[in-house]
């Protein structure tokens, strides 16, 4: 009673310390903390307190300390341990929580709370056999059912998941402990849950006991602890059973009382499929089984339907397909292919999937008769080039027709004024639809002609690409952005737009339409490939860091609570859930995108510092990257974009969007490669002068790995990652891989890939990473090798002045824009982080030219007559020189970029304006402010680039 | 034609042509992963026969004695999807289920300028149980109503006789409180 009248007091006295981190306000609770601990400097969970507070005010150091001290006392009280564990986990040291909450349980062995802590931390390390011994003594403290079933998963887990999962015998020793387990508790009556009946199916099905598992799904005690289980685990096991015609009957019962369900129709066909194939036993009275009665079944399902729903009439088409795959003749049965599809048009056309729907079977026809029956649906809508449509229906028809036809391949050959007559038609209708049938629009929907627009935007991507030339994908931009105010939520044309923007190097165009589409969350994950990861290189640095930070705390959070989502699965007893979340959780964590962000902003941040070299030093340092170790999974990188969220109607037979995944997932990944490994060489380089610095600030077990490093190796983790450097470059090569496709406007841009190949990277840091380590030991080939790198410097120069020379005199300013963009940053890239190098080489050889540090010996000192290593003094001078000369090149770029003019937009805006259709006002003020993004775009482009420009003169200029 | 199925944690992934809906709220995974960890069979997902997703309700069961009510967290259906039954359709999954955990009523909150919303769940049986005022913050605050339809265990349609007067934010929340 006493204690509890303490805790009472000190949970009150704590209050504010919480109230404090809860807000954020890290320094205040800190201060409430030592407050409190003056009066009580032995309260453990104040102590832990301010640990946290500590551990949030990043003042790492000093929090390890508190919490170890305090972690030493093995603390047994409830709070404490929350925030001790709590730490732990921010931290990424969960194996120390397993170790408090072990220790805890000792101490009160019967203690329920403290047990279940025990289990969850075993489930955040994914210690399975741990988990199944806690939850046995949980069961024996508390004999709950919960418990008996936690264990019961633990050691289903060990058998499919576990260290010795991969082992056939062992997995099924644990699968027939599990089931044991289970069947002890059903015979002694205690199953009680929906999650237990649906534990036991799954433990029978991974030991492929259908036909029990099929007993028990269809048994009393199923039926009433599960009665919501899901009809496809029916499906599932009958077909693993074989029991087809059992499946059929069932099937047809189901569609009978729902006839729109496409799951049921597939199992459905399939089980008539399977019917086929059975031979008919001799003493059987049933027929037998043909497709004509799965035909008559469709058909009774299509005439007893009052609302006519698209269910039976696509699984009309897909028997048709089914039958053709299955080299049966489908014609006489279930009639023409053409036919069938019409009526579905006829029905269906107004909905707009049905372009969707019909798109499902055309690849089972040639493309002639894909093209043919395009022009028959044309037809069918009812509009010619002289007519306009009368309704909103008959308008969508029309567009679901058009829509086909483009995947069928009919425009993609036409010639370029055929198109373009094409492209004012579709302009014409949008206008049309719009005026006529988007009236009372609300600003939550999309316009009902926007499609038109979207159509017209592709066909003008065709003609561009013809032609290598931007105008007419510039007037289709002004387009997009015309629809965009009459339709403020229609995605489907910010997203275009923003593809648009990207490719025309118009940044702030871009991220106009990102804002607009308010990405966030995990979307950040899944659409960052239409922008945050366009940004790299893209021509601004500072302006991509706020997309990354964003897409960052996304990715940093989720990585923290990726566990808890884990451990929810167990406290609200969901086992149907474990596994997808476990597989969530590894998805999410080695999400390409989260990867290759975070080696971006440490590049950006690199290329970007601005301080002096203490200040610069110092950010570099809380990067923390290890050049030795290399952190990425490579092998479970995992591609996460949905790129199915931006549509298309391109022809069939010319995108394989499986290949195009794979293609540019494979690029994205060994552009990652380069740019790592360049972030770890370019450490490598600073950490060969500035080697206390990464020791001090490191965490605790990096800096004991650094003192086991004998001295003599401290130039090698530079010189094996120059090898890794040279290796990945030759590889890249070797590989050969091809740019992707851009046939069509919805493929993805370009990977930097080829980028990185065409400006000298490889050559800059690898004379650089000689030069580093010349300088270091004093190499009598220095002068050579700074010729080398100065000749490197001149070139970069060069490139980036001669690249935007040929952007000021094209007389198209966009179509090479965004590579043009590219290149310069690139450049500018290298040279800021040769900058910043320099201007951490210089305080190191300045200042050990006073001191009189000790003198490197030749790394390898084999012989006796090498020539003298070169004097602190020269070395110096050298390095002044190379200073002197990156300012020079600096100030030439900085001139080039000056002058470098804004693209020249492709016609001049009076005769584009008399292309335009209608409303002559709108386009006025349109194409003026589609101008004028670009524009601006441009000059923030050149503004901020010559501020970095004017970093770095001055970091090298002293 | 659809394949309904329960929504996994995969299709976060993929959710994007629906969820960038404006009416469409993308919450943060935590949020998401409890109603999957608390509330699967609450979280359905349609299929279009191309594998796309065509839409999806997000929805829990809770409360006291004859507070036991499913509620609609989230529904929506691509606009390439829309006016197919589809929303109908999942609504009715959803009382499935609460009719199955003998819930007495299944409610939710909708943006009182959400016309077609309301139309919808109108058409679908539910009625306008209260207004809630300012409970959508913004830009420009909103009203919610607070719709709700009896389920076959509410034999005298308590649960449906709507208030008389809108409520605030802190008197709904004290009345959760004592429910
Ligand atoms: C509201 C929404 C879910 C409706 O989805 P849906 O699948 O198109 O709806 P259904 O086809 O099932 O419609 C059912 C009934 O609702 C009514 N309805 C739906 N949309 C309508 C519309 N745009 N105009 C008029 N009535 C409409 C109709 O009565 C319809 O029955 P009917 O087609 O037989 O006439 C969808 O528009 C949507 O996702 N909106 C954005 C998100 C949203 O607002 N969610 C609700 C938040 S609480």
């Amino acid at each position: 009673m006493a204690q509890q009248m303490d805790s009472a007091v000190f949970e009150r006295r704590l209050r504010p310390v919480y109230d404090n981190l809860e807000v954020g306000n890290n320094r205040k609770a800190l201060q409430e903390s030592e407050k409190l601990l003056k009066k009580h400097p032995t309260l453990l969970c104040a102590r832990a307190l301010k640990g946290l507070s500590l551990l949030r005010l990043g003042r790492y150091e000093e929090s390890h300390t508190w919490l170890e001290a305090v972690a030493e006392e093995k603390p047994v009280d409830d709070s404490t341990l929350q925030v001790l564990s709590f730490c732990y986990r921010e931290t990424e040291q969960l194996d120390k929580i397993v170790e408090l909450y072990k220790h805890a349980v000792k101490q009160n062995p019967g203690n329920e709370e403290m047990l279940a802590h025990l289990f969850i931390s075993h489930v955040r390390v994914e210690d399975y056999k741990a988990q199944q011994a806690v939850a046995l003594q949980l069961y024996k403290v508390q004999p709950k059912n919960a418990y008996y079933f936690w264990s019961v998963i633990s050691v289903v887990f060990q058998g499919i998941r576990g260290p010795e999962s991969m082992i056939p015998e062992k997995r099924k020793l644990y699968l027939a402990l599990a089931q044991r387990m289970v069947d002890k508790h059903i015979k002694e009556g205690k199953l009680e849950t929906e999650q237990e009946a649906f534990l036991y199916l799954h433990i029978l099905k991974l030991q492929n006991k259908y036909e029990e598992a099929w007993e028990f799904l269809n048994g009393e005690l199923c039926a009433k602890l599960y009665p919501g289980a899901p009809v496809s685990m029916k499906f599932e096991l009958l077909k693993e059973l074989g029991k087809w015609q059992e499946l059929n009957t069932l099937l047809m019962q189901l569609l009978e009382a729902d006839h729109d369900r496409w799951d049921y129709y597939k199992e459905y066909l399939q089980s008539c499929f399977e019917l086929l194939k059975v031979p008919p036993s001799p003493d059987s009275t049933e027929p037998e089984f043909t497709l004509v009665s799965c035909h008559e079944f469709l058909l009774r399902i299509i005439e007893s339907s009052e609302r006519k729903k698209r269910g039976p009439y696509l699984a009309r088409l897909e028997l048709l397909q089914r039958m053709r795959v299955a080299q049966l003749q489908p014609q006489q049965l279930v009639g023409d292919f053409d036919e069938l599809i019409i009526e579905y048009f006829r029905l269906f056309g107004d909905k707009s999937c049905c372009t969707h729907d019909i798109a499902l079977f055309l690849p089972s026809i040639s493309i002639e008769q894909r093209q043919a029956l395009a022009s028959k649906l044309l037809l069918e809508s009812g509009i010619s080039s002289t007519s306009l449509p009368q309704s909103k229906e008959q308008m969508q028809k029309h567009i679901c027709a058009l829509q086909i036809s483009r995947i069928c391949g009919s425009h993609i050959e036409l010639p370029v004024d055929h198109l373009l007559a094409f492209y004012t038609a579709l302009k014409l209708h949008y206008e049309h639809g719009l005026s006529t049938f988007g009236k009372n629009l609300l600003a939550t929907e999309m316009g009902p002609s926007d499609a038109y627009a979207l159509l017209a935007a592709n066909v003008m991507y065709d003609i561009t690409l013809r032609e290598m030339k931007s105008d007419h994908l510039f007037e289709a931009l002004c387009l997009l952005q015309y629809v965009l105010r009459n339709s403020t939520s229609n995605f489907h044309v910010k997203l275009l737009s923003l593809k648009i923007y990207h490719m025309f190097g118009c940044l702030l165009g871009a991220q106009e339409m990102y804002d607009y589409l308010d990405i966030k969350q995990i979307q950040l994950d899944s659409m960052g490939y239409v922008h945050c990861n366009l940004l790299p290189l893209s021509g601004r640095f500072a302006g991509a860091r706020s997309c990354y930070d964003a897409t960052l705390k996304f990715f940093t959070n989720s990585y923290k609570e990726r566990l808890e989502y884990i451990a929810l699965t167990y406290r609200f007893y969901t086992f149907s859930k474990m596994e997808e979340f476990m597989d969530f959780k590894e998805r999410l964590t080695n999400s390409l995108q989260y990867v290759a962000c975070s080696v971006e902003t440490q590049l950006c941040d690199l290329v970007t510092c601005y301080g002096n070299l203490q200040q610069n030093l110092s950010a570099y340092v809380a990067m923390s990257i290890e050049p030795a170790d290399d952190r990425i999974s490579w092998h479970e990188l995992s591609d996460n974009r949905d790129l199915d969220a931006v549509v298309r109607f391109d022809p069939l037979h010319l995108v394989d969007g499986t290949a195009e995944r794979k293609e540019s997932f494979d690029q994205e990944v060994e552009v990652l490669q380069v740019r790592s490994l360049m972030l770890r060489l370019f450490a490598s380089f600073v950490d060969l002068y500035h080697p206390t610095a990464s020791a001090k600030f490191a965490a605790p077990n990096a800096k004991e790995q650094a003192q086991d490093r004998p001295h003599k190796t401290e130039t090698a983790t530079l010189e094996l990652l120059r090898e890794s450097w040279i290796g990945l470059f030759q590889r890249l090569r070797l590989m050969n891989y091809k740019p992707l496709s851009n046939r069509f406007l919805v493929n993805l841009l370009p990977t930097r890939l080829h980028l990185l190949l065409e400006v000298p990277y490889e050559k800059f840091f690898d004379d650089l990473a000689q030069l580093v380590l010349d300088f270091y030991t004093g190499d009598p080939q220095l002068t050579l090798h700074c010729k080398a790198v100065s000749d490197n410097v001149l070139g970069l120069k060069d490139l980036c002045v001669q690249t935007i020379d040929a952007s000021n005199e094209a007389s198209d300013g966009l179509w090479l824009r965004r590579n043009q963009q590219q290149k310069v940053a690139a450049c500018l890239e290298i040279l800021s982080l040769y900058a910043f190098l320099l201007s951490v080489l210089n305080d190191k050889i300045q200042s050990s030219g006073k001191t009189k540090i000790k003198k490197k010996p030749n790394a390898d000192n084999k012989t006796c007559d090498t020539p003298q290593p070169i004097s602190e003094k020269e070395r110096s001078q050298m390095l002044l020189e190379l200073m002197r000369q990156l300012k020079r090149k600096l100030e030439d770029c900085d001139a080039a970029i000056r002058n470098w003019k804004a693209p020249a937009l492709p016609r001049d805006l009076n005769s584009f304006m008399a292309d335009m259709s209608l409303k002559p006002e709108v386009e006025a003020t349109l194409i003026g402010d589609v101008s004028s993004t670009f524009k601006e775009s441009h000059e923030l482009l050149v503004t901020e680039l010559r501020n970095l420009l004017k970093d770095k003169i001055r970091m090298v200029g002293k | 034609m659809t394949t309904l199925r329960p929504f996994t944690c995969d299709d976060l992934f993929k959710f994007n042509n629906v969820n960038f809906d404006p009416l469409t709220e993308t919450y943060g995974l935590s949020f998401y992963t409890q109603y999957l960890a608390r509330w699967p069979e609450y979280f359905q997902l349609a299929e279009s026969p191309n594998g796309q997703i065509m839409g999806y309700i997000m929805g829990k069961v809770e409360g006291h004695l004859d507070n036991w009510h499913g509620h609609v967290t989230a529904l929506t259906v691509s606009p390439d999807y829309r006016r197919l039954g589809l929303a109908a359709l999942l609504m009715h999954f959803l009382e499935d289920i609460s009719e199955k955990k003998r819930a007495y009523f299944v409610d939710l909150f909708v943006r009182k300028s959400n016309k077609v919303a309301i139309n919808m769940y109108t058409n679908l049986g539910y009625i306008v149980y209260r207004t809630i005022l300012e409970y959508y913050s913004g830009d420009q605050d909103e009203d919610a109503y607070d719709m709700r339809k009896a389920l076959s265990r509410d034999v005298n349609k308590k649960s449906v006789i709507p208030y008389s007067q809108p409520i605030t934010m802190r008197e709904l929340r004290h009345i959760n409180r004592d429910q």
